[in-house]
């Protein structure tokens, strides 16, 4: 189980335990936050009083990406597509770029939706003046204004078998109709999208109604996602099965050329300044966020870049290289190149500080747990065994031990997601003390097993064998070891390690879960019994009082009372202790003195129109740093 | 009255005579017998220490943590600084001591002792080699003396069977049967084992070809003796040398897969063989730690170099088709 997170379009992708456990990956990156963690060099907020940009050079952003499948919203979810389609399309919301906890706020649309009472029926005004690139799909060629049709035809375009989207899982069986409509989309016969659909209707030409079948308080989450992109009707049909290569938004930036496998190139979309869109820089966001300059474009007009260029660089060292002579902004930090960039204290490397390269961490929303099998005869029924294994974990030890590249974890929500309580200590801490009386209680004085005579020995399942998951089980056996239990680490690969959980017969496992929304119910949801094996809630965890608080939590709105429930559901999974709480990963990123308002965000889909270059005229000759992207 | 004493082409004593000879014969054959039987006792010191621990159920030293004690390189004389163990009672000595020896060839990413490790590793090692020699050697030998002496019927369905293992590429079918026996020390041992006698086989029979034409098996006829009595009394002892000489090169073959197999994860599991040492060493090999792997590759050189050296001479001495 490797992590990774994703830069502003370049990077590290983690294999991750995502919803329905990593059986389908790269539909949602989740990365992090924030502050604390994010070292920003001097240099970077000296610069914020002098704002106003040298006339006429052009502003380059140049970074890495990956092969992408292609630019149709509703068929392509992996990563490296999201970021290349969210340059390019917009949805109804977005998620806020420098505020934490996440929240989403409108796009386009003009504010957030009207809720009726019982949480059944969401209505979104469009923005008005909001024109589609020019492109030859229309007539004339000129772009047309966005209307609520194209939301309507958007979605429905979700729900169509024949276009076999992998987003259709946030949909199903919330829209009145929907499901409907995607039954008879089955048929060989051409889909008719004029068919009506009763929970998605235009009210007129810039209302849009959402009746559900059942409250659901994270629609907003799925409509941020960029399988609700506006999606003009007269490109797919004028494109059929080329549409996939020909992305035709509403968005900041247009596609210019694109080059499979070599080069992409986009440039600002010339229609919003003929029509004069425009949208602007956020002018709230945490506390320290002014501190560290990232609000000194509060309130202009975005986007601040002329002209993207991306590379698809396989290979890391070269990746490293190119950074390093500045031909790219931004960079990850892979183990291999680790030691390049950090001295053995954790602190920067001297001449990358001196170059004003600056340092971005965060801890990812991405819980790190060894699980109990609640079904297991010897953990499932014996809490005070849970707790005292609980106790026997050295949080301190764990974190040195991962080199500073994990944080904590005190419950299963991560910081930067409402429900999480960063005074928390847990409520089994470590404490060696402890953990022998609780092993005691539980019928294991010293770690005895009575029945044997012997140690209790317990079997962690864990899904590689590679050598630093065998290390890293090693060292929990480590931890087990001080209060006389002895661990064995039973290595599979990952089908026969999913198939074991899936039928309960792993007594303790090593597991990860990715967010897909920055929403506690995503996490909570592990422990809800209907999701038991082989639905997320691996451990089996039951009990009929959490499953009633979380049934509540659902259908209340996000507000005080609902993040209440989630306090006392947190309560409850740590008081039983289905898991050990194990760490969040923090990844990390390398930005270049030029860039500024560059802030590290789990869902960062489209936030590049909010990063700033800063492209002299004449370029400091400096390791090799080149002009205007003159090269290529 | 014994046959194979009086006619036999081999005298009785021969083949010992002239293994003593190729080990003691020359300089190069007598260190590598020196390296051999160091290596032995180290095996020999590692799985009493690895029964005792279990005798005692308690967690091995080799495998106990010391996250204080992380990279410490080799040395001779060191002083001991405390460590977090030692707060918690599992861990008592003497701090700020200088020792002698202690940790001599440097930490692991956890702490643990290298040199501890590397003689888990030799144990594990000679496991391999001698088990996967004992599931092969005899089923080699034994089908080979088959297909040799009946010939027709018997020597084809045989020789079908070896020609078909042999055209399996034997890394993939060792990883197959380890796959389907389980992860773990077993199914490299029955993955090697299964596959490997089919050399051995071949020569076997070829050799069993030539023997069974000889005058001492046609006496043997003569006086009535049955066939299996001829082929495993009288036919068997004249080609034994052949499995010495196999069991010389196969043994260091089989160390050379064991740490393939673990390396990727397949063959031991949560002990230190030495492909596991390898492959947790080669990450830390950027953050300067280069000891263990230097210890670990050092030892599988000089435990196949030496290994081989002498098979090769024993072959020289031993091998018909040589000498």
């Amino acid at each position: 189980m490797t992590l990774s997170g994703r830069w502003m379009g370049l990077a590290i992708r983690p294999v991750h335990d995502g919803r329905r456990q990593g059986d389908e990956t790269g539909r949602f990156a989740a990365a992090a936050i924030l502050l604390p963690l994010m070292v920003l060099s001097a240099s970077g907020h000296a610069r914020a009083a002098e704002r106003s940009l040298p006339a006429g050079v052009e502003q380059v952003y140049r970074a890495e990406t990956s092969r992408i499948r292609g630019f149709d919203p509703v068929r392509v979810g992996d990563v490296t597509s999201i970021h290349a389609i969210s340059k390019v399309y917009e949805t109804l919301l977005q998620y806020a770029y420098l505020d934490r906890p996440y929240r989403v706020e409108p796009l386009l649309a003009e504010a957030l939706p009207d809720v009726s009472p019982d949480g059944l029926e969401y209505l979104f005004r469009i923005r008005r003046g909001i024109f589609f690139q020019d492109d030859p799909c229309f007539a004339g060629g000129r772009g047309r204004e966005l209307t609520a049709d194209d939301f309507v035809y958007s979605i429905k375009r979700v729900a169509d078998q024949k276009n076999a989207s992998g987003g259709y899982w946030a949909f199903r069986g919330r829209i009145v109709g929907l499901d409907a409509f995607r039954e008879a989309s089955a048929s060989v016969a051409p889909t008719d999208y004029d068919s009506p659909v009763e929970g998605l209707k235009a009210t007129d030409r810039y209302c849009l109604r959402i009746r559900l079948t059942r409250p659901y308080s994270q629609l907003p989450f799925v409509l941020a996602m960029h399988y609700a992109a506006a999606v003009p009707r007269e490109a797919v049909e004028y494109y059929g099965a080329d549409f996939i290569n020909h992305p035709v938004g509403t968005g900041p930036f247009i596609l210019k050329s694109w080059r499979r496998n070599y080069r992409m190139e986009y440039v600002r979309n010339p229609k919003w300044r003929e029509t004069g869109r425009q949208d602007a820089y956020p002018s709230s966001g945490e506390a320290a966020d002014a501190t560290f300059g990232l609000l000194a474009d509060a309130g202009r007009p975005v986007p601040f870049i002329d002209r993207i260029v991306e590379y698809v660089i396989s290979d890391g060292s070269t990746q490293w290289l190119m950074f390093l002579a500045g031909e790219l902004d931004v960079s990850g930090v892979s183990p291999d190149n680790w030691d390049a960039v950090f001295t053995a204290d954790g602190r920067l490397n001297e001449a990358l500080a001196k170059r004003g390269v600056r340092v971005h961490a965060m801890p990812q929303l991405n819980t790190y747990y060894v699980g109990f099998n609640m079904d297991d005869p010897v953990v499932g029924g014996n809490r005070a065994l849970r707790q005292a294994l609980t106790c026997a974990f050295d949080a301190e030890q764990w974190v040195r031990f991962h080199r500073g590249r994990v944080v904590r974890a005190v419950g299963p929500i991560p910081p930067g997601v409402s429900g999480y309580d960063p005074a928390a200590t847990g409520a089994f801490p470590f404490d060696l003390e402890r953990a022998r009386e609780r092993l005691q209680e539980a019928g294991y004085p010293g770690g005895r097993d009575p029945s044997t005579g012997r140690r209790l020995e317990l079997t962690l399942e864990l899904g590689a064998a590679d050598a630093s998951t065998r290390e890293t089980a090693e060292l929990l056996g480590a931890f087990f070891d001080r209060i006389g239990v002895a661990l064995r680490p039973s290595y599979n690969n990952r089908p026969a390690f999913f198939s074991k959980l899936e039928q309960r017969r792993a007594q303790m496992f090593l597991l990860n879960w990715v967010a897909d929304y920055p929403d506690p119910q995503n996490f909570l949801q592990l422990f809800y019994s209907p999701n038991a094996s082989p639905g997320p809630n691996r451990t089996n965890y039951r009990d009929p009082e959490y499953d009633r608080l979380y049934e509540a939590a659902e259908t209340l709105p996000n507000g005080p009372e609902r993040l209440e429930l989630c306090r006392t559901m947190v309560r409850m999974v740590m008081e039983d202790c289905p898991w050990i709480f194990l760490h969040h990963p923090v990844s990390y990123g390398l930005s270049h003195r030029r860039i500024s308002n560059y802030k590290p965000h789990d869902f960062p889909y489209g936030m590049i129109k909010y990063v700033r270059v800063d492209e002299r005229p004449a370029p400091v000759p400096q390791g090799g740093l080149r002009g205007p992207d003159s090269g290529d | 009255m014994s046959v194979e004493g009086t006619i036999g082409p081999v005298p009785r004593g021969g083949t010992w005579a002239a293994v003593r000879h190729a080990v003691c014969g020359s300089r190069a054959a007598r260190v590598c017998a020196g390296v051999i039987a160091l290596f032995v006792a180290a095996a020999l010191y590692g799985e009493a220490v690895y029964c005792w621990h279990r005798w005692r159920d308690q967690t091995p030293s080799y495998q106990r943590v010391h996250l204080d004690e992380r990279y410490l390189p080799p040395s001779v004389l060191r002083r001991s600084r405390p460590t977090a163990e030692s707060n918690t009672g599992t861990d008592q000595r003497p701090m700020g001591v200088r020792r002698l020896l202690y940790r001599p060839l440097g930490t692991d990413n956890l702490g643990r002792d290298v040199l501890q490790r590397l003689i888990q590793g030799a144990r594990i090692a000679f496991l391999v080699g001698i088990i996967t020699a004992t599931i092969a050697i005899p089923i080699g030998t034994a089908l080979g003396c088959l297909a040799g002496y009946f010939g027709g019927r018997v020597d084809d369905g045989i020789m079908w069977l070896n020609s078909t293992i042999a055209a399996i590429p034997g890394l993939l079918l060792v990883l197959a049967v380890a796959m389907v026996v389980g992860k773990g020390l077993t199914g490299v041992y029955l993955g090697i084992g299964l596959t490997t006698w089919v050399g051995l086989c071949r020569i076997v029979r070829a050799e069993v070809l030539k023997q069974r034409e000889q005058g001492y098996v046609l006496a043997a006829k003569v006086l009535g003796y049955g066939s299996f009595r001829i082929l495993f009394r009288h036919i068997l002892p004249n080609v034994a040398h052949l499995a010495l000489v196999t069991f010389s090169l196969r043994f260091p073959a089989a160390i050379g897969t064991e740490v393939f197999l673990s390396f990727l994860g397949i063959g031991a599991q949560g002990e230190p063989s030495w492909g596991v040492m390898l492959s947790n060493a080669r990450l830390r090999l950027w953050q300067g730690a280069w000891w263990e792997l230097t210890a670990v590759t050092l030892a599988i050189v000089l435990v196949v170099l030496a290994f081989n050296l002498l098979g090769d001479r024993l072959r020289d001495a031993l091998d018909p088709r040589v000498s």
